[in-house]
């Protein structure tokens, strides 16, 4: 398989050219998506393409145009990708994706589905503040019935989106937006990723460390620095899907390493790291040590830069957590 | 308009009237429809002419009082009375009930959460001009629904895209016991949807040939332009909210206005107009009250007999992908080499 180098948006972009090319039902939509920015640059050439019959920007309506999907999205006849520049003004449609979206295959028995996709993406970082930062993806993963994604990287961002939009399921896919200008040989043709199961990004023994979205990139270098500086080699793996975790291969790593730290952009108070914790208590996996979450503190996030820096993790706090785990210095 | 479309008028009232006072008479005693239940009678009218003039590519999307227009979509009474059962054979295996009433063959779909339904039309509409299909979007509503703010967004988006739907306001003056003056000042809702510089009907009468008239016009133009339009008709439910017990006794509605209302009932008012004016129709009419009965009956011990279905679980997802095949299996581990980012102001 041919590759190349190209950012997370292009590879975003890419994937979005891709399905719309190969699925006549794919079609994306909201608010200034097909306007000067281009969601970021994801939706760029699309216009040009495929008019404005495939992409088509919406009036401010967050919850009619989520509605909208829905309904075009019924029994698979339309593929619609919904687009919003901010996770944030998603709680506008929290109606239609809490008593709608998520139970639309449940309490049919099956007998209809609903394939959507919402792109959606976090502010994180630059002052972004407390109504452009959040991530939400708990809130998403505590409904059954929806897939909430989190890719970490171009390469993953590409084939995750296409799996995405080709799933018989609804999926809400969340987009870092620091990571959107990070680099990764990504394979040239269309390819599918299987969503469902976390990615083993480094293989060791020495811990487990869990991460997914723009963590996953702060975990690998902190893995890096491990390596350089100790020698010491650790399994970590990006989640990919933060709804319906399938653990298995974590929890034989947590078995094996007897070490854990999980890594999350996001509140400590209920995120994938407590699940985790969770799920590892009640498999009854004995640990060397208490084992450690590096996660957002439970408080919004502040705009001014210092407070803003002091608010969010980094590298070095994952070191730490390792070394504190590892007894090393 | 024939005689023939005027049966079918009589069939769809006396059959959604029909249906109504079994499950009312049979709701307790039995104790087998566990769920709750919004009952249409007295609001006959818009579903029973509206059933004439759907066709089968059409879809509906409607509130939750909402057995009259599944009725008026051709579905099946076995498996709507099934569903109220919980039992595996109903619309959709029991898991939904009577407030969320779906029937994805028969495209139609309903829900409790007041105008949620009302705005997944958009989509269902969007979808018939993409893939330029036959059929238009039915699209209801009560009055309690229309103050809900997506309604807003709704009306805009159909109007600004042009989208084939009739939207239709059952305005009922009550939103569960509270009346209509009491959560706004305007009396008629379809004069918000005016706003949208869209085509704006309000229908106040019981007699269902006029309705049809009215209806037959609007739809046909729809169906030609592909642009929304609005009705609104006054209505006045019988029943009780939900369930099978009056509520009246709460006097949240002045007994003068309740009289005056069920004086006006469509089916009785259709009932004697025919017989005044058609020789055959006392034969016909008791042919079809008949028939009406033996469905409703036979459809309950349908219900009866079917059994419970055994999972729910699995029904969260599909679990299923589209063409995957056809996508490179992207197993093998790509280079993970990320270059630092570094944020920069956008």
């Amino acid at each position: 398989m041919k590759k190349k180098i190209l950012t997370f948006s292009q590879s975003i972009n890419e994937a979005m050219k891709q399905a719309m090319a190969f699925d006549k039902s794919v079609f994306t939509f909201g608010i200034a998506v097909d306007k000067t920015g281009h969601v970021f640059k994801s939706t760029e050439g699309l216009l040009k393409k495929y008019k404005s019959k495939r992409i088509f920007d919406t009036p401010n309506s967050e919850q009619a145009e989520t509605a909208f999907a829905l309904g075009a999205s019924l029994d698979g006849k339309l593929r619609p990708v919904l687009i919003h520049h901010r996770v944030d003004f998603m709680p506008y449609s929290f109606d239609q994706l809490i008593n709608w979206i998520s139970l639309w295959s449940f309490k049919s028995a099956k007998k209809s589905f609903a394939p959507l996709v919402i792109r959606a993406i976090v502010g994180r970082g630059w002052g972004q503040g407390p109504q452009h930062a959040k991530t939400l993806h708990t809130m998403f993963s505590y409904l059954p019935g929806l897939k909430v994604l989190m890719p970490s990287s171009a390469s993953e961002a590409k084939g995750m989106l296409l799996s995405s939009i080709m799933s018989n399921d609804p999926v809400i896919f969340i987009e870092y937006r620091s990571l959107y200008n990070t680099k990764e040989l990504v394979p040239v043709d269309k390819y599918y990723i299987d969503i469902e199961k976390p990615r083993l990004r480094l293989k060791g023994n020495a811990l487990t460390i869990v991460a997914a979205g723009a963590s996953v990139l702060t975990s690998l270098k902190a893995a890096e620095v491990l390596y350089k500086k100790n020698g010491i080699k650790c399994d970590l793996f990006d989640l990919r899907s933060i709804s319906n975790m399938k653990l298995e291969s974590v929890l034989s790593s947590i078995k094996k390493t007897k070490k854990l730290v999980l890594v999350e952009d996001g509140w400590k108070n209920f995120g994938y790291s407590a699940e985790i914790m969770a799920t590892v208590a009640e498999s009854n996996i004995k640990l060397d040590a208490a084992p450690q979450r590096i996660c957002w503190p439970n408080s919004h996030v502040p705009m001014s830069t210092p407070l803003e820096k002091e608010f969010y993790f980094d590298e070095n706090d994952i070191i730490n957590a390792c070394s504190k785990i590892l007894n090393i210095k | 308009m024939n005689s023939k479309i005027k049966y079918q008028i009589y069939k769809n009232l006396s059959l959604i009237r029909k249906t109504q006072e079994e499950l009312i008479e049979r709701y307790h005693p039995a104790d087998q429809m566990r769920c709750p239940m919004h009952f249409c009678i007295g609001q006959e009218l818009m579903p029973a002419v509206l059933g004439t003039l759907m066709i089968k590519e059409d879809s509906i999307f409607t509130h939750h009082r909402s057995h009259g227009y599944y009725i008026a979509k051709k579905g099946s009474i076995n498996e709507m009375i099934a569903e109220f059962y919980g039992k595996a054979s109903g619309t959709t295996g029991g898991l939904a009930g009577s407030q969320e009433l779906t029937s994805p063959k028969i495209n139609f779909y309903s829900g409790a959460i007041l105008s949620g339904a009302f705005a997944i039309s958009l989509g269902d509409a969007f979808e018939k001009i993409y893939n330029k299909k036959k059929g238009i979007t039915f699209s209801v509503i009560g009055d309690g629904g229309m103050e809900e703010g997506i309604v807003f967004e709704t009306l805009n988006m159909a109007s600004k895209m042009k989208l084939p739907i009739l939207f239709i306001c059952e305005n009922n003056l009550y939103s569960t016991h509270t009346p209509l003056n009491e959560r706004t000042l305007e009396k008629k809702p379809s004069n918000r949807a005016k706003s949208f510089n869209m085509e704006t009907t309000y229908f106040e009468d019981n007699d269902p040939d006029k309705l049809f008239n009215l209806l037959n016009k609007v739809i046909k133009k729809i169906r030609i332009t592909k642009k929304p339009q609005f009705i609104e008709i006054k209505t006045y439910r019988f029943n009780s909210h939900v369930g099978p017990e009056g509520d009246d006794h709460f006097n949240y509605r002045n007994k003068k206005e309740i009289r005056n209302s069920i004086k006006k009932d469509a089916l009785n008012f259709y009932s004697k107009k025919m017989l005044r004016g058609d020789k055959n129709f006392l034969k016909i009419k008791n042919n079809i009250d008949n028939a009406n009965k033996k469905i409703v009956q036979k459809a309950f011990k349908f219900a009866e007999k079917s059994d419970f279905p055994k999972e729910f679980q699995s029904f969260n997802f599909k679990g299923t992908y589209k063409k995957i095949k056809k996508f490179y299996d992207n197993k093998i581990s790509f280079g993970t080499t990320q270059e630092n980012h570094k944020p920069k102001p956008y």
